[in-house]
């Protein structure tokens, strides 16, 4: 009775029909960057009498180098991506290292010690953030863009320590073995098989870390105060202070500020979108 | 199997504990350390900067529990988020993913953009939904004007009954993408061959959906609802950008109260105790999840 999956023209129409459904929806989802866009590109009284929607009259595309001066962006980016250069390669090697062990090592505490790890990934920031506070004024460091990756590496561990063992466990036994039996130390082991076996994996966290960090709000808001220690969230939220009732600044200094995830995310989305399920769904 | 051949190779008991040393360091002292540093800060009275606290036991643990009015509020405000996440950006996300796996062409780019918002800070998707919200200039007013229904145009965020649901719907704009991949991988997961079998036994759209479909995403529902469930309790971000917790306490969570209390108010004592009660409700349901990613 229902044989309608045959049915060539009938799949045909449902396909086109599902593939209008998809534009519209994209439309849809697509229109909050559309608005911030053409409200980024355009003056303030073009905007405020001609509406969000209407092409503008002249491109003025000033707003985004008067955004960027006015905005003490260059400090932001400057800040963000120092601590992205130093966290990302430093959280990932600590955690694969913790995941070696757990993968190919026997011992005793290895499961209970996996699954300490794991918790984290419950962990809520809040309740770690006033002990942060007083730790990173006794250290010294507080209001400091040191102060901020400890506690940036702390919580990426957990995920990554999660990925790495799982990726870890399919490298096959016998190659660790073999090099073991020429003389190997577990250091160089780990270094000269596992590590470059571990590419596509270590690549696709080095991503996840590099947007992760780029975009954590609440830790730098806690530690952080000086405009000079600010990051690129924090920035933004002060420059939307100084001018929150300059649209189009305002949205210049938005489209600034994500513009650099949204080129890592078109160009290499093919390495994260299915690293994020990594070992979460099947094994 | 690592089997028992790799134990003859390995030099000593304490070589996995070299490995683990330096992520121990890391996740132990700013992580563990912290969180329990926490839990005895709640037990006192104290600003978060002098010298001297005083101690009060469960103290704030009463007042969180039966005096707060606004905690009370935020709590509430956590459980409706919650209910929220558990239907909304999760069906959003799988409807995305069943329409996706029909192999229409232009699926990698449909798909990467119903994901791109979740790459955003979401200090930047609270500012661009403020301007979506704008009362004068903001898209969703001038398209619902346009659209004859002007009637119901406000200011979404400032008016006390929509401005939960108006942050809640940010989040699922920059939320839903991530449940979508999940279940997209789901699906590819599901045997093509049970869906040959239901076409030649000529089962319907809905019963192939009913009978194969979801049972075969049990183990992505776990993994779906509990993050959704947990991200529910971590909310802080999106209010703190987009309502600042008002107007009139209306959409505090507990997030963004324990924030006010640390560090607006000095209630640090206070602070602590609410990020506990977070911590503990978010530990608690992620247990599941947290066993079977060990398993897997």
């Amino acid at each position: 009775m229902q044989t309608f999956a045959l049915d060539p023209n009938r799949h045909r129409r449902e396909q086109a029909l599902i593939f209008i459904c998809l534009l519209g929806l994209s439309l849809i989802w697509l229109m909050p960057f559309v608005t911030v866009f053409l409200s980024a590109i355009r003056s303030q009284g073009d905007l405020i009498s001609r509406g969000v929607f209407a092409i503008p009259k002249t491109l003025q595309w000033g707003n985004f180098a008067k955004a960027w001066n006015t905005g003490d962006f260059p400090i932001y980016f400057r800040n963000s991506l120092f601590l992205i250069g130093v966290k990302v390669p430093l959280g990932i090697i600590i955690a694969s290292l913790a995941a070696y062990p757990l993968a190919k090592m026997r011992f005793r505490l290895s499961m209970p010690i996996f699954i300490f790890f794991l918790a984290g990934l419950a962990i809520p920031v809040q309740v770690t953030l006033q002990p942060l506070l007083v730790m990173m004024k006794q250290i010294g460091i507080s209001n400091s863009l040191f102060a901020l990756i400890p506690p940036y590496i702390a919580f990426g561990l957990p995920f990554q320590i999660f990925v790495m063992r799982g990726f870890f466990r399919l490298i096959p036994s016998e190659l660790l073995e073999a090099s073991r039996i020429d003389g190997a130390s577990e250091f160089s082991v780990f270094w000269r098989i596992m590590l470059p076996l571990s590419l596509p994996a270590l690549a696709t966290l080095a991503i996840i870390d590099v947007l992760a960090t780029w975009n954590e709000f609440l830790i730098a808001l806690v530690l952080i105060s000086a405009n000079e220690a600010r990051t690129v969230p924090l920035g933004l939220l002060q420059f939307q202070g100084e001018h929150a009732s300059n649209y189009v600044l305002l949205m210049a200094g938005i489209v600034i500020s994500i513009a650099p995830v949204i080129a890592i995310f078109i160009f290499l989305q093919r390495y994260f979108i299915s690293g994020l399920t990594s070992g979460a769904v099947k094994g | 199997m690592i089997g028992t051949r790799s134990l003859r190779w390995q030099r000593g008991w304490y070589v996995p504990y070299l490995f683990l040393a330096p992520a121990l360091f890391f996740y132990g002292g700013f992580l563990v350390y912290p969180m329990l540093s926490s839990l005895w800060i709640s037990l006192f009275d104290w600003d978060g900067l002098s010298p001297d606290k005083t101690f009060v036991g469960l103290g704030n643990y009463i007042k969180l529990f039966f005096l707060d009015e606004v905690a009370r509020r935020a709590f509430l405000n956590n459980v409706l988020w919650m209910a929220a996440s558990l239907v909304v950006p999760t069906g959003v996300g799988l409807g995305f993913a069943l329409v996706l796996n029909r192999n229409v062409p232009g699926t990698t780019a449909f798909r990467a953009v119903f994901y791109s918002p979740a790459v955003l800070p979401l200090v930047a998707v609270g500012l661009i939904w403020s301007w979506m919200y704008n009362p004068q200039f903001g898209a969703v007013n001038v398209v619902l004007k346009a659209i004859g229904l002007g009637a119901i145009a406000r200011g979404w965020l400032s008016d006390y009954d929509t401005a939960l649901a108006a942050t809640f719907i940010t989040g699922v704009w920059a939320g839903s993408g991530l449940f979508m991949v999940f279940y997209l991988a789901g699906l590819q997961s599901i045997d093509r061959e049970f869906y040959e079998a239901a076409r030649i036994d000529g089962a319907t759209a809905f019963q192939t959906f009913r009978n194969i479909t979801l049972p075969g995403l049990s183990e992505t529902h776990v993994i779906v609802l509990s993050l959704a469930v947990i991200q529910a309790f971590k909310v802080f971000d999106l209010i703190y950008v987009m309502t600042y917790g008002g107007p009139g306490q209306t959409t505090q969570v507990l997030g963004t109260w324990m924030y006010f209390q640390s560090f607006q108010y000095y209630h640090a004592g206070y602070g602590a105790a609410i990020a506990w009660v977070i911590a503990a409700i978010v530990l608690a349901i992620a247990v599941p999840y947290i066993r079977r990613m060990s398993r897997s």
